[in-house]
């Protein structure tokens, strides 16, 4: 398989029965390792008109914020490639990204944020 | 324009009644996803009889709770076998902290769980799932089979009433945050 990353302009009548490894290029990790399963986002206002249609999917998925766990359980990709499959999105322009759940944001602000939300439930 | 995404894990041992739990805080029914594990991420005796085997299956539950506009807080219930701890560093990752669901019934179920975020650092509160009837052990005798340190909190809860999912949460974030206030 080519190592080349995907960039879009691959125009060729491909089946609709893609393999999913074949999907994101035998790519196992996402590029940018900030994202993570519940890190949310949502489609740029951008013509997706080159899409193969399961990253077309994706970025109909994403009219709101949705994070990359949920991207996994509606569309029944495997977590490992709907991140990859995002991660892509993201790369080419067509998702934006919001604030990763990683250790730097948890800060007291966010977490003031978080009780006070929960006590309205 | 920005969205934060909060991660609590909700953790415990088989039939804890943990995806119970984040099915009364959500606001969503509770989601599943599945990840494909590989032979080399699963333990060494965990393929044993399955030879030839080289891919398993392992399913997350979850939830979510919209905080305001701009957070999120999604909880995931870590997979059912205890064995699949890689899936565990993944969601711990970043996590605001744990809930250790504990069924009094099996106390030692719960045990890896507790032993799991303890050896990170990671905050976590434990709550004891009154789901089951009533609890024949004292808060002091479930501290010392759990080997709690006495700054983890411990509640008594009831998996299936949104009240009580929302304590467990709330004392979860008051607890990572004095933890923080110790560091800082």
């Amino acid at each position: 398989m080519s190592s080349e990353t995907w960039d879009g302009d691959d125009e060729s009548a491909a089946g609709r029965f893609v393999p999913l490894y074949v999907l994101v290029n035998g790519r196992t990790a996402p590029r940018d390792s900030t994202l993570d399963l519940a890190t949310q986002v949502v489609a740029l206002p951008v013509d997706t008109r080159r899409l193969e249609p399961e990253y077309l999917e994706i970025v109909r998925r994403c009219s709101g914020w949705i994070s990359v766990a949920e991207i996994g359980a509606y569309l029944r990709l495997p977590l490992a490639i709907a991140k990859v499959m995002v991660d892509v999105l993201v790369e080419q322009g067509y998702l934006a990204v919001g604030t990763p759940a990683q250790q730097k944001i948890i800060d007291k602000h966010l977490l003031d944020q978080v009780i006070a939300g929960l006590e309205r439930l | 324009m920005d969205r934060t995404s909060v991660k609590v894990v909700v953790a415990g041992g088989f039939g804890t009644g943990k995806t119970t739990l984040v099915a009364s805080v959500s606001e969503i029914p509770p989601l599943t996803t599945e990840e494909i594990l590989t032979e080399a991420s699963l333990g060494v005796d965990d393929t044993t009889g399955v030879e030839g085997k080289t891919t398993t299956t392992v399913a997350l539950d979850f939830g979510r709770i919209t905080i305001s506009p701009d957070v999120v807080l999604y909880l995931f219930g870590t997979p059912g076998q205890d064995r699949f701890w890689f899936m565990w560093d993944e969601l711990a990752q970043g996590a605001v902290g744990a809930i250790v669901l504990v069924d009094t019934r099996r106390l030692d179920s719960s045990f890896p769980a507790v032993d799991y975020f303890e050896r990170r650092g990671i905050p976590f509160v434990t709550a004891v799932n009154r789901f089951f009837g009533e609890c024949a052990y004292t808060e002091d005798e479930i501290r010392g089979a759990l080997e709690l340190d006495e700054r983890v909190p411990l509640v008594w809860c009831d998996a299936r009433d949104r009240e009580s999912g929302k304590l467990a949460l709330i004392t979860l974030v008051r607890h990572a945050m004095a933890r923080l206030k110790v560091r800082a």
